[in-house]
C-alpha cells in the first residue's frame, strides 16, 4: 500500500480488466492484474496495476479501445 | 572472517537477497536487520541454506548470527516461521491452473489474484505443491511465475509434479520451483500440520 511507483485502473467487470490487460500488453506495458487493495474499492475485486509514470498512456490506450473504466487511483 | 551486513532501513526482500550474497563468499555472516519481518525471512533462508542462526536483540537493531553447519536434514529444511503450526508445516495443494469451480476464466483470473496476495500476508506456507493442471502456473509464459519466484525467495519450497509436467510436454519450461515425484509429494502432504488444497 501507498507505493507511489504504481497505480491501479478500477473496472466495473472483470471482462473489462481482461481486455485492459492484453490491450496494455499489446502495447508493451508493464501491467498485473492484482485484487483490489483493501483501501480501495469497485464493483470487481480484481484490478490492473501499471507503472504510475505509465498512466496517460493506459488511459488513452483504454479510451481509444472503448473499454470503460471506473477511475485510476495511486496504489 | 565473518562479514557483516547492515540492513536496517531496507525493505523486504533486500535483507535476504544482500544476506545470500554475503552467503556465496564467506560461512559466516551476521545480518542486522531493523524489525521481525526481515528477521523471520532472512532466518528462514538461512537454515535452509544449513546455517545455524543466533538471535541477538540490542537497542541498535536485531543481529543476526549465521554460520555454516552443513547440509540441514530433510525434515528441518521448512521455513522456520508460523508457516510452521504445532502439527507441522502447512503446505498448500494447488490442483488446477485455476481456483474454484463454476467459470474457467474467471478461476484464472482468482488464481493470479490469490497468488499475489500470498506474497503479502503472513504467514507463508512451509510449502506449495503444483500437480495436474496446476504445474501449467510454475512454467514460461505463466502470468504468476514472478509472485511465485518472490515466494520462494521467501522460503517457500515449491513442488512442481513431474508426471504432470511431462503429461503436458512442459518440463524442458519449468520457470521455478523444482520438479518433484509423488514420493516426495505424498511425504510432503502426510508430514504437513495443514494442507490448504484450492
Amino acid at each position: 500500500m501507498g507505493d507511489p511507483q504504481y497505480s491501479v485502473v478500477l473496472f466495473q467487470s472483470t471482462s473489462g480488466v481482461l481486455r485492459a490487460e492484453k490491450l496494455a500488453k499489446g502495447a508493451a506495458l508493464k501491467v498485473k492484474l492484482i485484487p483490489v487493495p483493501r483501501h480501495l474499492s469497485s464493483d470487481c475485486g480484481v484490478c490492473l496495476r501499471c507503472e504510475s509514470a505509465d498512466v496517460h498512456r493506459v488511459r488513452s490506450i483504454l479510451d481509444a479501445a472503448g473499454v470503460e473504466f471506473d477511475g485510476i487511483r495511486p496504489l | 572472517m565473518t562479514k557483516t551486513v547492515d540492513c536496517r532501513g531496507l525493505e523486504c526482500p533486500q535483507p535476504v537477497i544482500l544476506t545470500r550474497k554475503a552467503m556465496a563468499e564467506t560461512e559466516a555472516v551476521t545480518t542486522i536487520v531493523d524489525n521481525d519481518t526481515a528477521k523471520m525471512n532472512v532466518s528462514r533462508m538461512a537454515s535452509k541454506q544449513g546455517y545455524s542462526v543466533e538471535v541477538q536483540e540490542k537497542d541498535d537493531g536485531i543481529y543476526l548470527h549465521l554460520s555454516k553447519v552443513g547440509a540441514v536434514p530433510e525434515e528441518e529444511t521448512a521455513p522456520a516461521s508460523a508457516a510452521v503450526g504445532p502439527g507441522g508445516p502447512t503446505v498448500v495443494l494447488i490442483p488446477s491452473n485455476g481456483l474454484g469451480r463454476g467459470d474457467e476464466e474467471l478461476g484464472r483470473i482468482l488464481i493470479r489474484s490469490f497468488l499475489h496476495t500470498l506474497d503479502e500476508v503472513e504467514p507463508l506456507p512451509a510449502t506449495m505443491v503444483f500437480i495436474n493442471g496446476g504445474v501449467k502456473l510454475t512454467v514460461e509464459g505463466s502470468p504468476v511465475v514472478e509472485d511465485l519466484q518472490a515466494l520462494e525467495q521467501r522460503g517457500v519450497d515449491i513442488l512442481a509434479c513431474g508426471t504432470c509436467l511431462g503429461h503436458f510436454g512442459l518440463k524442458e519450461k519449468i520457470a521455478v520451483g523444482e520438479i518433484s515425484n509423488m514420493y516426495t509429494i505424498s511425504e510432503t502432504l502426510l508430514g504437513a500440520g495443514n494442507v490448504i488444497a484450492l
